[in-house]
């Protein structure tokens, strides 16, 4: 792949990564307009489920949100994710959705560089890069004041109709900006300004450079979006040597109030496909021994028996118990709460029921 | 041995057959759903949780405010105000729903169902094959027999003038309930569509917006006394969801030094003066885990009545401990009203957790806390 074209200042200041030809194909957040910051850490390999079908592995599980939502995906310097955005284009250009893309950190033939045709068709571009402050006073392109759910949804409405993908490429040019209440609000309205103008966004997908912004910015969007993807390096030895391979640690909240979490490696095949090469091992597996609340039984280790065998048992359940009535006395008891107060008397074996009244016998 | 009498007003109705006189001039109208207490002489409300009620002393007085500070991601906050909500519609009150994120018709259709006595509606309708089964089921209980046909759960609501419901999560109340009560609603990104000249909600014109909004409703309904001739009253239960957070135009979430630092406190300010005038009670969620300068969330907590922060285990490594097993997260009380007093008769600190199940959102002091730890 041909060493990426000189970039703009700030993209230089920022040293962009080399990375740049994994181009993880991260399977787009299929999810369906949430927006999903999935955190993937998804190291080289992608498993690629059939052209643009579900996603590396449990990706596919993922993207499935029913309404409008956000789905940020979190890079750094150290790992770009770019690659991981244009995987997720691909996927949902191949489900037939038009993905509409601002751009504004790299021109558009360099997005465009390494798309199948089939997905280029169904790409719209608004350029922000060239002219972001309309100093030439040319029409076309995209602006930056312009970002707001009126003017994204008037831009939408000039593609096809269906379901169509929001791509921002990139969130932080906009958050550098405009301040961040007016972005957050003006993606949260861009489903329902594109609802009245006849259009259904699937979901919005957010590049955002986590390392240009403040801690607490980037946490407000986190609990804002539906799904965050978090790209980062992956530790040395895995996957093949023909891949950079990259850990992806996802979050997703779902609609129920679930919230998974998964990390995952994954590296990028031309063609933006993405591929699954197994997840870490490096949880800490649970101290069972050293509970001391576990469940022990409490009638071990005393110096008197508490347990009961099996004869014991049953003769413990034969004994009569003193208010042990008959099942007819019982039932009767338990139906008539109504009537007047009735009295019960069962003999007992020592009992000597005689009829005749004892007062017979005297004499008086 | 005479029968037990289990019977009530009816045979079938578990509740007793002693009623309460009440005088016929009492101070305090009977107003749906709300008792007195016997700490303060305030009025109290369920929060929609019996255990809740219970760690705040009885219940919520009319007319202040209860500040959930949300866990991490928001889901048993917003558990805790839809609690509130369908309390208030099983009680029959008004409610004021506002938020910036979802739609309020939305936030009602998804309530939670209150649950009624299902034992004692069976008993009603189909009195032969319930008896049937009941002595067919005798064999479950040896030993206390006679309690085997007690209604497991509560009598109906609408039976009794209980005091806090119980609510299966797992189902949404139904439409015909939420008919037949009155709500109004306040969806900022509408507010906010109505003004097309204005272009980005700030702070101060969606909180001003809010409070025009609320003070409207309780004047025009009546909350605050002003139809003296309305004989009949009621509470008006105003939720506000995730207040602060930046869909609120507010940006105390993403920086330290705002824009506006006093505009949530000048609103709570406002936002109280109204609640104490007016027969109401107020639920407000705040992201203050998002809210980067300590000294705001310590001002609001001085500005609310009860402050009750949520921590939830999800995602935390206490999630896989042993001591956490049974619950879901923990509860911290961090402030409660004092009213007509000088100190809150509540007791102090305690180690709060709660447990979500389906019918219960139970709150218990957690086993194997300090206060426990003597007598393991």
């Amino acid at each position: 792949p041909p060493p990426p074209p000189p970039y703009f200042i700030e993209q230089a200041a920022r040293g962009s990564p080399t990375s740049q030809h994994g181009a993880a194909q991260g399977r787009a957040s299929r999810s369906v307009c949430g927006t999903v910051a999935v955190r993937c850490e998804v190291i080289g390999r992608r498993r690629r489920r059939g052209a643009g079908e579900e996603g590396v592995g449990c990706w596919a599980s993922w993207w499935l949100g029913q309404r409008g939502g956000l789905v940020l995906i979190e890079d750094t310097i150290e790992c770009e994710g770019r690659s991981l955005l244009k995987t997720f284009v691909a996927a949902s250009a191949h489900r037939g959705e038009s993905v509409h893309v601002f751009g504004f950190e790299i021109p558009e033939e360099e997005f465009r560089a390494g798309f199948d045709p089939d997905v280029t068709v169904r790409l719209l571009y608004q350029d922000g890069f060239t002219d972001p402050l309309r100093w030439t006073g040319e029409a076309g392109g995209f602006c930056g004041e312009e970002f707001t759910a009126l003017g994204v949804s008037g831009q939408l409405a000039r593609g096809p109709a269906g379901p169509a993908t929001v791509v921002l490429d990139s969130l932080s040019w906009l958050l550098l900006r405009q301040p961040l209440p007016a972005v957050c609000q003006a993606l949260g309205r861009i489903p329902m300004a594109a609802a009245s103008a006849g259009l259904r966004v699937t979901r919005i997908l957010a590049l955002l450079h986590g390392d240009l912004h403040p801690p607490g910015l980037v946490e407000t969007l986190r609990s804002l979006a539906r799904a965050v993807v978090g790209v980062g390096p992956a530790p040395e030895g895995v996957g093949s040597g023909g891949d950079t391979p990259r850990l992806a640690s996802m979050l997703q909240r779902k609609e129920t109030g679930k919230v998974l979490e998964k990390e995952e490696y994954f590296t990028i095949l031309a063609g933006f496909t993405p591929k699954a090469l197994g997840e870490p091992t490096g949880s800490v597996p649970r101290d069972e021994d050293t509970d001391p609340h576990s469940m022990a039984d409490p009638a071990a280790n005393l110096t008197f028996n508490l347990r009961l065998s099996d004869t014991e048992r049953r003769a413990r359940d034969g004994v009569p118990l003193p208010f042990h009535f008959s099942a007819q006395k019982k039932s009767s008891l338990l139906e008539a709460s109504a009537s007047a107060g009735k009295i019960y008397y069962e003999p007992d074996a020592a009992d000597d029921l005689d009829e005749e009244d004892p007062d017979d016998d005297l004499d008086v | 041995m005479a029968a037990l009498a289990t019977g009530g007003a009816t045979p079938s109705d578990g509740a007793t057959s002693f009623q309460r006189k009440v005088p016929a001039s009492s101070r305090l109208a009977a107003i749906a759903g709300t008792r007195p207490s016997v700490r303060h002489g305030q009025l109290l409300l369920s929060s929609g949780l019996p255990s809740l009620d219970c760690v705040l002393g009885g219940g919520l007085a009319v007319g202040t405010l209860l500040l959930i500070e949300e866990d991490k991601y928001g889901i048993y906050s917003n558990l805790l105000f839809k609690y509130f909500l369908a309390e208030g519609i099983v009680c029959g009150h008004n409610l004021f729903v506002a938020s910036a994120k979802e739609d309020p018709a939305d936030i009602l259709k998804e309530l939670p169902a209150p649950l009624f006595d299902d034992v004692h509606k069976n008993q009603v309708d189909e009195k032969e094959t319930a008896i049937k089964s009941k002595q067919e089921s005798q064999e479950s209980m040896k030993i206390a027999w006679r309690y085997q046909n007690l209604p497991k759960m509560e009598v109906s609501p609408a039976a009794s003038a209980r005091f806090g419901h119980y609510y299966d999560v797992s189902k949404t109340v139904s439409p015909e309930l939420l008919k037949s009560i009155k709500w109004h609603r306040f969806f900022l990104p509408e507010e906010m569509s109505l003004h097309p000249e204005i272009k980005t909600c700030n702070m101060t014109c969606g909180y001003t917006r809010l409070l025009q909004s609320i003070q409207r409703i309780i004047y025009q309904e009546g909350f605050d006394g002003s139809y003296p001739q309305k004989k009949q009253k009621n509470i008006l239960r105003i939720g506000i969801q995730s207040l602060g957070s930046v869909l609120w135009g507010d940006d105390i979430c993403c920086t330290d030094n705002p824009e506006d630092i006093f505009s949530l406190t000048k609103f709570l300010y406002v936002l109280r003066g109204l609640l104490r005038m007016s027969l109401s009670a107020c639920i407000i969620t705040v992201p203050a885990h998002l809210i980067q300068n300590k000294a705001i969330m310590e001002r609001v907590t001085n500005l609310s009545d009860t402050v009750v922060g949520l921590e939830s285990f999800i995602g935390s490594e206490r999630e896989t401990n042993p001591l956490y097993k049974d619950y879901q997260g923990l509860i911290h009380v961090h402030q409660i009203p004092r009213l007509n007093s000088l100190i809150c008769d509540v007791s102090g600190t305690k180690d709060l957790a709660f447990r979500l199940k389906r019918k219960q959102f139970t709150i218990e002091t957690r086993a194997g806390s300090s206060q426990c730890d003597t007598f393991i």
